[in-house]
Formats: C-alpha cells, structure tokens, sequence
C-alpha cells in the first residue's frame, strides 16, 4: 500500500479512508467510490490497492480489542509498513476514535446470529362466548412477531402463559445485567 | 351390583366421557368403557345410560355452571317424570365429578375456539460471545437466546428461535407492561 500512497494527497487520502469506514459499516460506497475514481488522476489500479489495504488494515485493527491492541503499538506497526505519518493519524482516529462501537457492531453482524426481533405486535382480545362455551369471557394476547429473516410469527397467548413469558423475560434481562456486573469478564480483557 | 360398585362406576364413566371428549384421548372408546364398566348391562341399556350422561356434562360443560347453579340444574333433572330423571347417586357422581374437573373442562373447551398456534413454553439461555471464525477473542454484551414452543390444539409443536441484545430485551419487557396494564384494564371491568 505504501508505495501506492506516493503523491496521493490528503484530501483524496480521507476520502477513501471516509468510504472504506462506510463500507466497513455496511453501507453501500459504490456510488462514492465511483466518483472519486472518476474525479482522481491517480489510476484506477492504484486506488484498488489503496482501497484493499485500508480495508484490510481497519478490519484487522477493529478486531483487536482495545485493551490488547493500545494505539502506540498500532502506529508503531504502521509506521514499518511505511505509512506517511499524516495518514497514520487519520487511521488511528478511526480505529481509536468515537467511530469505533459502530465498525465493531457492524462487523460483529458477520459472525452467525439467529433471527432477532424487528417487530413486535400484539392486541389484547376477550372471548366473550364460543361455540363450545356459553360465557367465555376470557382475556387472551394476540401476538406478532417480525423476525430480521423475514418470517411472521403470529401465536395467541393465554393470560397464565403471558405471566410466564413476562417473568421469564424479566428474568433474563436481570441475568444479562448480573453478567455485565461480573468482574471474571473484565479481567480477561 | 353393591351401592360402592354403582359408584365407581358411574365416575368412571363420566371420567372416561371426559377424556373422550373433551381432553381428546382417543383410545378411551364407548366400547371400552362398556366392557370395563358395565359388563353385565345390556348394550341398549349402557347406550341409553352413555348418551344421558354425555348430554348432561354437555350442558353442565357449555354454561359453565358454578355450585349453585349445579345444583339446581341437578335437582331439576332428578325431578324429572318418566325414567329419565336423574337418581340420586347419579347427581351426586356429576356433582363430584364437576367439582374436580371444571377448570379442565373450561380449559379444554376454550382451546377448541382458539385457531392461532397459542404459546405453550419457552426456553432461554443467556450467552457470552468468547470468540469468533477468524480466531479473534471478542467481547462483546451478552445475548440472550430464546425458543419459543407453538402448537395448535391437538397437534405437535414448532420452535422458533430467536435472539435478543440487551436493548431488545428492554424493549419486549416494557411492551409486556403495557400489555399487562391492559389486561388488568379488563379483568378490573369484568
């Protein structure tokens, strides 16, 4: 990358560096990608390698948590692979700066998830009477829920069984908070 | 047959019509129930016996009748001219028999109106990421994964499994407030 960085000015420097974050993020850079292409007298093959080497450089770097890879260190290894130093500082701003929990929440989406949560409905009804009882008057929740893989889920749930999912539900939020509490998860950092 | 017999009998009688009807198990049979119960009486007779009985849990069933109302409803059938009223250990066995079943019995019959898959458990584990495919340590919050159990009435389950952030978790929890607020918005009212 070094050698591909000779006599790309600054202003072109962070733009590319400003595109390869978005894309990191997951956005869509190809639009901004051409543009710059188009507008910069650098060819378009040298671009491809500076573009491949930032990309691989901050994907490495975000990686690494913080704790373990300190920001000298990254400079430092910056430097032997002969980085112009102004472009040092826009690289460590962006791996150290406040950009940082956004790269690391994009590229923690690559690791296999299950489905989330992207919408939850729910209507509460009473069965006044059916066909096979008189006087039903019973309350029950209707839910429906959008997954992130698209599916709908729709499922009546009876008040017991509400109880038993709300209680549950708390009781896994009060887990998650005891977790974060631990200290055992601190002291591998 | 001696008084203790005829009593048995008749509860597991209205035991096993229960069973057939209402909690859908169809290995109890009207013919089983015959040969178990009654294997002396005459088919016609047993049939006649059968039918009352099921129609009597039928409309004790349907209006989901309380004690006092129970009670009224038997001392009226007992009243009845003609061979077919109720006998006294008959009432006396519905009377009974009611008593233990009625939540079951109301339980079962709402589920037949119900046409949704309904929420009958779930599971959940909450889980720390450690690692990831490019041999990286991570670190990041917990998730909490969790499966739900659907199923319509008589049939098997589905599981879905999803996970949640922490701020997801916050969410659902504050939505099952609201609802939770309307539900007792209801049961106030009622």
């Amino acid at each position: 990358m070094s050698k591909n960085l000779k006599d790309v000015d600054q202003e072109l420097f962070r733009k590319l560096l400003k595109a390869v974050v978005s894309a990191l993020e997951g956005k869509d850079c190809r639009e901004v990608m051409k543009s710059i292409a188009e507008s910069s007298v650098i060819p378009q093959e040298r671009l491809s390698h500076i573009i491949a080497g930032m990309h691989r450089v901050l994907s490495e770097a975000i990686r690494i948590p913080t704790s373990i890879l300190k920001q000298e260190t990254f400079k430092e290894d910056l430097r032997e692979l002969r980085i112009p130093e102004d472009f040092i500082i826009d690289f460590s701003s962006v791996v150290f700066g406040n950009r940082r929990a956004a790269l690391e929440a994009a590229s923690s989406q690559n690791d296999p998830h299950l489905p989330t949560l992207e919408e939850f409905k729910w209507r509460v009804d009473v069965s006044i009477s059916t066909s096979s009882l008189a006087r039903a008057l019973q309350p029950s929740v209707l839910m429906q829920l959008k997954l992130t893989d698209g599916s709908f889920q729709r499922f009546e749930v009876p008040v017991l069984k509400f109880q038993e999912l709300r209680y549950n539900v708390a009781l896994i939020l009060k887990e998650m908070n005891d977790l974060e509490k631990k200290s055992i998860l601190k002291i591998q950092d | 047959m001696a008084d203790v017999e005829v009593t048995k009998s008749l509860s597991g009688l209205l035991n096993g019509i229960a069973q057939m009807v209402y909690y859908n198990k169809r290995e109890i049979t009207e013919e089983l129930l015959k040969n178990e119960l009654y294997p002396e009486m005459p088919l016609e007779e047993f049939k006649a016996l059968y039918e009352k009985m099921k129609g009597l849990i039928k409309s004790i069933a349907t209006a989901d009748m309380d004690h006092a109302q129970l009670e009224a409803f038997l001392t009226a059938q007992t009243k009845r001219q003609g061979g077919i009223g109720l006998s006294a250990e008959q009432a006396a066995a519905l009377s009974r028999f009611w008593k233990s079943q009625r939540v079951r019995v109301r339980g079962s019959l709402l589920a037949q109106s119900r046409w949704e898959p309904s929420l009958r458990g779930l599971s959940w584990r909450v889980d720390l990421q450690t690692g990831d495919s490019y041999g990286n340590t991570v670190h990041r919050g917990p998730v909490a994964l969790m499966e739900l159990e659907l199923g319509r009435d008589g049939q098997d389950s589905e599981f879905v499994c999803l996970e949640f952030d922490e701020t997801k978790v916050n969410q659902v929890l504050k939505k099952m407030a609201d609802i939770q607020e309307s539900i007792d918005r209801i049961v106030c009212h009622t």
